[in-house]
This record gives structure tokens, sequence and C-alpha cells, in this order.
């Protein structure tokens, strides 16, 4: 027999998830029409009812850990279908951006990402460490240059990109790490969730079965198919497709660049004929796309919450595409103070979304995938 | 009166010959026409069912009868099955045409029917009061007695009290009583009474109680008397059936059991006796209200309400409420985490206390948030089985659902225990999963509200049944005689029941429950005036009529009356109360010597009906057709018929039917009289009895299902099988089942083969 259960609900996180947009959750009378109308949830254990329960009886220990929480897509069927107007879909979401929080170390980082008031902060920093390396740049132009003629407008000529590799290649490690840490707590507490709760056929957890799956989920992850079994929010899934597909575009054209330039010493700006800068800027261009029609659906959709948590991140995305855009665009045009402004701006936004990526809601990206994989692994039934 | 017969036959809606259409403008005229003219003044009108136009065949001054030719006849016998006779087939008197028998049948009983009965003139009473008196001083009886004050009804409340409020002015806040019907409101009870001011047609007595109600409805005589007192007045109680036999089980005499009776109420005065003290009222509103029920005993063990004193129930923790914030009864700390157990649990057993309801739900919620006000980091549980928010309590359920605080589940509690610091509660099957279990300071109880009416008759009515509504043995204890059919009615007529006497209900069910048994104590004031009953049968001018000089005193009818209706003397001579009779003929139905009678309802006349009947034998055809009784309640099953007829679903053309008023009002004189004239089966069709009876009159299908295994008997020694008189019950929707139910029947009776009494 199964250890009596220690209910210790904790009134401050059911005020976190309130805050986090998942404020109607007390609204739920567990009728279980969620779990019924839910295009993706397995038979067995199906969510998101008792999810609903443990988050309006503020039960944290039954939530971060829960593997469920990850693998809702937001489709929204079920808040649509809600007769309490609870909005299931809307909780999830907060409760895995309070996960995101709960896994993220430092946590202060994780708060200021969340807070609204921090903004500024978390602008000004990349803003003083940029403005000073321009600076820098300025000051010692010709011994930064990797070849690139002075006269001609060209961004490392504003901020040297090795100023620019020497943020970037720090805070990706920083990032492995954070995320690394994270994880690692996430897999246990996820592992022994499941088997708690009748989740997983497997009792022990083994490394090399749960790798393999990432294999098993890579393609359906791409083809978004879970994202497309939804009914209510399918217009969600080309631009989300569109946004990550410009990720990927841009995260090999950043790395053939890096090879080019350290590598091969081929330093830029390269022609608008090479079909590597033909990806950049499809890419972008996707980017931006993805990202209007992002922020359109949101505005659409009044009976969907949108919380701050949202907006920073669509704003980023949306922000990153255009003034990436922008600035190679008045770089060809010719306008130099401008097409150096633009860059500045870009910068700060690519710092925001490379630091904060193991904090803000851009962290689903490792966590989702993290967690269709051990469902996969653990013949959650997910995928069946 | 002399009478001067007039039959009419309709010839409208498909009826054979006469008046094209009695119930048109010029029919209508016709008949006023033979009345002034010809002075007509007993009329049989062959045509529709006597449940419609009722109205149009009202003549004043006139008997009418109808025979209901199209739904009993035309519509649920057709040609198509019974066909009419051919030119050649007129003169062949082998031949049989049922239908036009049934419709001659029909026609001859209803003409011998008026031959037999009276005008019905109405009883008035020498005193009648039009006063409302109102026993208890609750949110119920303040809220009647303002009702029935506003529209200019002199009420007295009689609260037992030293002040008026009850249980309403002693709790720290309630349920909304209106739109948005979200937050927790104060109590109204003060504002109520404040209203009373405003009403000087409304006295209080404070301090007091019944002592006896004495007479009936139009004209009580109440005794009022100080809680606890012992005056001569104070109602004396019937002898129990255990002391009705002597040692051995044999039954005592009547003089013996007089003794006894008067034994057991010395220094009472006989119910007969009138106090000439007494204050007159006309009609009582029963407010009395509730107690909170005890929750004790091996039952309820597993929550540890004898083990902790911080195990409460509601009722104890609302009293803790109102005297400021939560503590614990052990040791006064802070009470920062209740658990609300709404249901006692333990296996498959989903029940709530007894006497819960969906106010204890409610107030589960109000009490929850009780602990949420006090306390910021407050928390409150709640374990049911049920969560019962009626109506629009619905938005106070939402409302409290949105406290932070407030965790609810449905779960069986399996168990209350002690720990270092408070209290665990264990649950089971819960919504967050099997086995769960809560910390807690305190946990409270969702014990229900014990009906007054339970401990204590309350009313003490100066009756020959006794002081209290008799137990049926389907109340639990509360005031009622059909909750569904018949609210704020009891089982005496006068006596209106409302609020927590009725069922455990909340506050503004209770001064909304008022307001229908203000109204019901109304309709009997006026009805009682006018010489007319005022429920179901409300307008029926008859009462029974007892012909005295035969009366053997058996004191079946005093016994039998569903309603107490009537006293008997010492000698056991009855005495009737016409106006606490409802004129269902129970009476009637006892009476061995065929002494009570109604002006139009008879013994003669239905006997006469009976003997209307052709009884074809085996001198007219070879085969002569079989003949049925039906006597139906009129109730529900005459128009389940009817019904039946308006589908045009048929039943067999052997069966002919007589109106009844109750099953009860059935005297076996008429099965012995129809048996012995030939006629070959006969069946009961009335309302359902037991659990979920639907019998108006409360008793009446029961009392005659007892009556007929006893004429079994009977017909057994006549050498006839006891199949014959049989009884079936039947709902008013049913009509789709009487044609199988009847048609077996007659199966059976063809199969038992033809009366042999048939020809003598």
């Amino acid at each position: 027999m199964a250890e009596r259960y220690l209910v210790e609900p904790d009134v401050d996180f059911i005020k976190e998830v309130t805050a986090l947009g998942g404020g109607d959750v007390k609204k739920c009378f567990q009728c279980a029409t969620c779990s019924v109308v839910c295009p993706i949830s397995p038979d067995n254990k199906p969510f998101p009812r008792k999810e609903m329960i443990a988050a309006s009886w503020g039960l944290k220990d039954k939530l971060v850990n829960n593997l469920d929480i990850w693998l809702c897509h937001q489709c929204g069927d079920c808040s649509t279908m809600c007769p309490r107007g609870a909005k299931p879909g809307d909780v999830l979401a907060a409760v895995r951006s309070y996960a995101i929080t709960e896994y993220a170390t430092p946590k202060c980082v994780a708060k200021a990402v969340n807070n609204p008031k921090k903004l500024p902060l978390l602008i000004g920093i990349p803003a003083i460490i940029f403005a000073v390396l321009a600076y820098v740049t300025s000051m010692f132009s010709e011994s930064l240059s990797h070849g690139t003629p002075s006269d001609i407008i060209a961004h490392t000529n504003f901020i040297s990109t090795w100023f620019v590799d020497l943020v970037f290649i720090p805070l990706t490690i920083w990032i492995i790490a954070v995320f690394g840490l994270g994880l690692k707590r996430f897999v246990k507490d996820m592992h022994e969730n499941a088997v708690l709760e009748g989740k997983t056929d497997k009792k022990d957890f083994e490394l090399v079965g749960f790798l393999k799956a990432f294999g098993k989920i890579i393609v359906p992850v791409l083809k978004h198919e879970k994202f497309t079994e939804c009914t209510e929010n399918k217009d969600r899934a080309t631009p989300h497709m569109m946004v990550l597909y410009s990720f990927i575009g841009l995260f090999i054209v950043t790395n053939i660049f890096f090879v080019a330039l350290y590598i091969l010493h081929m330093p830029g700006p390269y022609s608008q004929m090479n079909p590597v800068k033909w990806l950049a800027n499809i890419s972008g261009v996707a980017l931006i796309i993805g990202g209007a029609l992002m922020i359109k659906n949101r505005l659409a959709r009044k009976d969907q919450v949108s919380s701050y948590k949202d907006w920073y991140l669509i704003g980023l995305v949306l922000g990153l595409g255009l003034t990436g855009m922008l600035a190679e665009m008045t770089r060809l045009g010719g306008i130099a103070w401008l097409s150096y402004f633009v860059y500045y701006v870009h910068l700060i936004l690519v710092f925001n979304l490379f630091a904060f990526l193991p904090f803000s809601k851009m962290a689903h990206l490792v966590y989702r995938l993290v967690a269709m994989a051990y469902a996969e692994y653990g013949n959650r039934g997910f995928n069946s | 009166m002399d009478k001067k017969y007039g039959v009419y036959i309709c010839t409208g809606c498909g009826i054979v010959k006469t008046h094209p259409c009695l119930c048109g403008k010029e029919g209508v005229e016709f008949l006023k026409k033979e009345i002034a003219d010809e002075g007509v003044n007993t009329l049989v009108i062959a045509a529709c069912s006597r449940r419609v136009n009722f109205d149009v065949f009202r003549f004043d001054g006139c008997i009418v009868d109808r025979v209901n030719l199209r739904e009993q006849v035309v519509w649920s016998h057709p040609r198509t099955k019974y066909p009419a006779p051919t030119e050649e087939q007129k003169d062949d008197e082998t031949f049989i045409d049922h239908v036009q028998m049934m419709a001659e049948d029909y026609v001859k009983m209803g003409m011998a029917k008026v031959e037999k009965i009276d005008l019905p003139e109405p009883y008035q009473l020498e005193n009648f009061s039009r006063k409302i008196l109102v026993i208890g001083g609750g949110i119920t009886g303040v809220s009647a007695a303002i009702e029935a004050a506003k529209v200019g009804y002199e009420v007295t409340i009689v609260e037992k009290e030293g002040t008026l409020g009850g249980y309403a002015s002693k709790i720290r806040k309630q349920m909304p009583v209106e739109d948005p019907y979200e937050n927790l409101i104060s109590p109204v009870i003060d504002g109520k009474i404040k209203e009373l001011d405003a009403y000087p047609n409304i006295s209080v007595k404070t301090g007091a109680v019944v002592a006896r109600i004495a007479g009936q409805p139009g004209d009580f005589t109440v005794t009022f008397k100080k809680p606890g007192d012992k005056i001569e007045f104070d109602v004396p109680f019937p002898v129990p059936p255990e002391k009705k036999v002597d040692e051995n089980g044999k039954e005592l005499d009547a003089d013996q059991i007089y003794e006894i009776y008067l034994e057991m109420n010395k220094g009472r005065q006989d119910i007969l006796a009138l106090d000439p003290n007494g204050e007159s009222f006309g009609a009582v509103i029963l407010a009395a209200g509730w107690r909170p029920a005890d929750i004790t005993g091996e039952e309820y063990a597993h929550l540890g309400i004898d083990e902790s004193s911080d195990v409460v129930t509601n009722h104890q923790f609302e009293e803790i409420a109102a005297k400021g914030k939560i503590i614990r009864p052990s040791d006064g700390k802070e009470a920062k985490s209740v658990v609300f157990i709404q249901s006692p649990g333990k296996g498959e057993d989903d029940a709530d206390f007894d006497y819960c309801g969906a106010v204890t739900s409610l107030v589960s919620l109000k009490q929850a948030k009780y602990v949420c006000e006090d306390y910021d980091d407050g928390k409150s549980y709640i374990f049911y089985q049920h969560m019962r928010t009626p109506g629009l309590q619905e938005n106070f359920y939402k409302s409290i659902q949105q406290t932070d605080g407030i965790f609810l589940t449905k779960g069986e509690v399996c168990n209350v225990s002690k720990s270092d610091d408070g209290l665990v509660v264990e649950a089971d099957n819960t919504l967050l999963g099997e086995k769960i279990k809560v910390k807690a300071d305190m946990v409270v109880l969702a014990a229900g509200m014990v009906p007054a009416t339970a401990d204590d008759p309350v009313v003490n009515l100066a009756y020959r049944q006794g002081p209290a509504f008799r137990d049926i043995g389907l109340f639990n204890g509360y005031s009622d005689s059909n909750f569904i059919c018949f609210p704020y009615e009891t089982q005496r007529t006068g006596i209106y029941a409302a609020g927590a006497v009725r069922r455990s209900m909340t506050i503004e069910e209770s001064m909304e429950d008022a307001t229908g048994a203000a109204l019901k104590a109304i309709q009997c004031l006026e009805s009682t005036n006018r010489g007319v009953s005022v429920h179901p049968r409300s307008g029926d001018m008859t009462f029974p009529d007892f012909f005295f000089q035969r009366c053997t005193q058996c004191k079946r009818c005093t016994e039998e009356c569903p309603f107490g209706a009537l006293d008997d003397d010492e000698k056991g001579t009855p005495k009737l109360n016409p106006t606490r009779c409802r004129r269902c003929g129970t009476c009637m139905g006892a009476c061995p010597e065929r002494i009570i009678n109604f002006a139009d309802y008879n013994i003669d006349s239905i006997g006469s009906m009976v003997k209307a009947i052709g009884v074809p034998s085996e001198d007219d055809y070879d085969e002569p057709p079989l003949r049925i009784l039906a006597l139906v309640c009129e109730n529900d099953a005459y128009p389940a018929l009817d019904i039946l007829g308006m589908n045009r679903l048929q039943y067999s053309a052997n069966v002919r039917v007589i109106p009844v008023r109750c099953l009860g009002s059935v005297n076996v004189i008429w099965i012995k009289d129809a048996l012995a004239q030939g006629l070959d089966g006969i069946f009961l069709l009335g309302c359902k009895h037991g659990d979920d009876y639907q019998c108006h009159f409360i008793k009446g299908s029961e009392l005659a299902e007892i009556r007929m295994q006893k004429i079994g008997d009977a017909l057994s020694s006549l050498a006839l099988e006891s199949e014959r008189v049989q009884m079936f019950e039947v709902a008013i929707d049913e009509y789709d089942k009487l044609p199988n139910m009847i048609d077996s029947f007659v199966e059976e009776i063809e199969g038992l083969g033809p009366n042999p009494f048939k020809g003598f």
C-alpha cells in the first residue's frame, strides 16, 4: 500500500500561479471536461484535471516536477470547453513558467525575468556592456579588425566582432551550465514523480535509453505533430514553426560565419549572393513574420490570458527579427549611424534572449523537449 | 328536492345523437333554456370527460352528471375494432355491439347516480375566527407573520424563548439572500424583527408555548402556557397500541382502554373539554424550527468526536465564530487550519449526516470563509460526498471557491486522530489521489438540523388520534404530508408548516417557505369561511353525514381518517369536525354499517351505478361477454384513463369504469354487491403507496389494499377465486401502461371463467 500523502497547501504558490496568468485556477470544480477534450492527453492518468486540483490546492510538489505540464502544448481546447472558465491551458502555462524559475539557478535572475519592474535592468546591463565595447572599438579600431576595411560600413567597425564573441561565448557556457544543473534535478524529480503516480513503466532510470528517445521525437517535434492536433489554437502552429525554423536557420548561419571568420579567416560583410546569406535573410524574414503573427493571434484572443512573460518573449522575437533585418538594410543603404544604432539595439536584444534563456519562457524549448523524450522513454502513451 | 331529469347526448366529437355540439355557445344556450323553460334541474350530459368543460357545464342549483362517452367509450374503443352492425346484422340477435352496450351502460349508470344524489349545502361554523397563530418566532415565524399581516390578517406569534429571533440571531454571518448571491452578509433577522413594529395587527407572546389546540380550522381554541408548566389544559395523549392489550396479548375492551386513558392523563382535561380562557384562531402556521443534531456514538467514533474537544459540530463552530476569532476549544490557540467534514464517509456509504441537506453544504462554505477572514494564512478544507448549492447559491459557491485558502474535494473521510499539536484527518478516494491526510487545528462535522417536531408534538392538538402529526414512517419527524405535491400542508388541515420543521433549509429558503405557508393559512381561512373544502378537493361543499342511530361505536372511522377529522366521545361515538375534513371518504369506505355518506357521493349512489351495469347472461347470448367493474381513483388514475383515450389507446370493452374520490372511500359492500350481481371481476385503480406514495389522501390506496386482502379471504369462503378482485397502482403519467394492465386482468378473469353467481 502506498504511503498516505500529506497534503500541505502552499497559498503563496497559488498567488504566484495567479500572478503568472493562472488566476482562474480556483474556479475549477473538477468535472474533468478538460481531460476529456484534450487532444493530446494520454488515456492513462490524463491531464490537466489532476494538475488543476493540485494547482488550486497549492501543491507545488505535485506540479513543478510533473512531466505532464510539459506535454501540454497550450492549444487551448480545454480552456474553451471549460464550463467554469478556469482556463486550464493558461494555468498550466503559469505552472510551467513557475517550474522554469524553480529549476533555474540563480533564482534571482529568474525572478527578474518575470518581473516587469526589472526590465530596465535587463536592458540596461547589456546596453552598458555594448556601449563600453563600442567605445573601446572606436579607440582601437585598427588592431581589432579581422581584416575588414575600416572605411566601409561594417558592424565590426562599430563594435568589434572579437568583443561580441567575447561576450556571447562565455554566455553560451553559462547557459549550458545553468541548463545542465537544472535538467539534472528536473529529470530526477520528473522520474520520481512519474514512478510515484504510475505514469511510467520504468522503475529505474536509464540514461542511454532516455537519450535514444530524443531520436524518436525529433521528427514529430519539427513537424509540430502535437501542435496541429489542437483545434482551438491551430493558427498558433504556423507562426511557432516559422519562429522555430528561423532560429534554427540563424543558429546555422552564425556557426558557419563563426567558422568562416576564425578558421577560414574570411571576414564579413559577406556578399548577398552567398547562399549562407540567403539562409540568413530568409530566416530573418520568417522571424519577423512569425513574431508579428504571434502578436496578432494573442491580441485577437480575448479569452486567453497573456501575461508579461508572454509579451517579453514575443517582444524579443519580433525585436530581434526587425533590428537584425534593419541593421542589414541600413548598412546596405549606406546610413552608417542608423545602421550602427540598430545593430546596438539588436545586440541588447540578443543578449536578453541568450543570457536569460534558461530563465524565461524560452526555456520551454529545452524542458519540453526533455519531457517529451522522457514520455517517449517512459511509455507515457503520449506519442501513441 | 323534486328532481326534473334531462339527459343530453352530444353528437360533437363523433358521438351519436341529439345535439351537435353541447359545449358550444348554442349547446349551452339550449341547456339553459331547458333549465329555465322546462324546469329541468338534474342533468345527465353524455359527452366528454368530466375533467374537461367542467366550467361550461356548471349550472347553479342543478345536479349535473357527466357521462364520459368520448374518452371512455368512443376514443378508446374505435369502430375499427368493434364494428357497428351491418344492415343484416341489425336483426341478428347473436350479434354483440360492444360499443353500443358500453355507451348504454354508462348512460344508465349516470341516470342511476343522479337519482341518488342531492345538491350539497355548505357547512357554516357558528364561531369563525380569522386570526392566524404562528408557532415559533424565528426567521420563518417572523416572516410568515409579516406576510400574513401585510394582507390584513391578524396574527399572533408565540415564541418559547424570551426574545424573538431564534437561531438566525445567534450566528456571525449568513448566506446571501439576494442578488448577486456572492458574499456573506450580516443576519437579516434583526431587520425583520424591526419590520414587525410597522404592523399593529401582529401581537407577540414570548416565553410561551402552546398547551393545546382544540377545535377545528376556523374555530381553534388555543391554550398557552409557560414552557415547563403543568396545567389542566395540557393535551392528553391517546393510549398507545401496546397498552391496548393485556399480558396475554388479548385485546382489552373499550371500557378498559378508556380507564387506562384516564389513568395516563390524570390532571388533564379530555380533548373535548374546551378551555373557557382559550384564545380563538382560524389557522396555524407551524414554524417551530430545529435543533442541531447530536453526532455521537459508535457510528462516528472514527471522526474523533469523543477523543478531542477540537472536533466540533458546525453548530458549535458557529457559536465560537459568533463570539470572535476562531480559536481551538482545547487550548484557546488560533485555529488556522480547519477541516470541514460533510459526510461520515467509511467505505461505500456516501450518505451525509442525518438531517443534512443543501444548507449544510452552504454552511460549510460559509464557515470555511470565517477562517480565511480571521487569519490571512488561514486554511479551510472541505471534504464532501455531496456539495449541494441549489439555485443562485451557485454564485455563493463560486465566490467562496475563489478564496486562495479554501480547498475542496470529494472524498471518504476514514479517520480523524490526534497528533503532536492538533489533529490529522485521513481521507480516501479524493480528487487529489487515493489516500491523503491533512493536518488540522480543528475539525468541524456537518451535523444536520433536527426538526422540532421530531422531539415534541409542538402543536399539541386536542385530537383523538393524538397531539402530533401521525408518524407514517416516511417523514423522519418532519411535518409534512407530501413534500412534492402538497408543500406546507401537514396531515392536519388548518396547520401549515414552514421552515426547518419541513426540511433542513437556509434562512433564504425559510423566508420563502414562510410566504407559502402564510398563503396556505389564508386559503384555509377563506375556504372555511365559505363552507367549502380547503385542499386537495378545493371548493368541495360536501362533508360526511353520519346516520348515528345505526352507529355501533366501532371507532374505525375515527382511527382510519388520515386527517384526524373525527373525535369520539367516551362511548366511542364519532364527532365530526367538518372543517378538518378533506372529503376523501375514507370514513365512508371504512364504515361497516355504511352510515357515512356525502350528499353527492354515497354508498347508495355508487351501489346503484354498479347495479345499472347490464350483465349479459347465457339467456341473452351463447357466449355472453364478461363484465368487469373498475373503481378508479379520480385523482390520478381517472385522468390517466382520459389521457389513454386522448392518445387513442385501447382496452377491453368489457370494462365499466366508476370514478371514486379515493380508493380509501371504496366500501366493500360495493364489491360484494357487484359479485352477487354477476360481474365477473373487479379491479381498483389508484395511486401508488409506500415510500414514494402519491396518494392524495396519504393512506387511501394503502387502506384499500388491506381491505381488498381481507375481502379476498371472504371470497374464498364463497368458493369464488380471490383473483377476481385486485388492485393496481398507477401514476398519472403511466397512461401507456394501462391497456396492458387492464387487458391482462380481463384475460385472467376470462381464464377463471364467468362468475358462477351470474343469472341468479
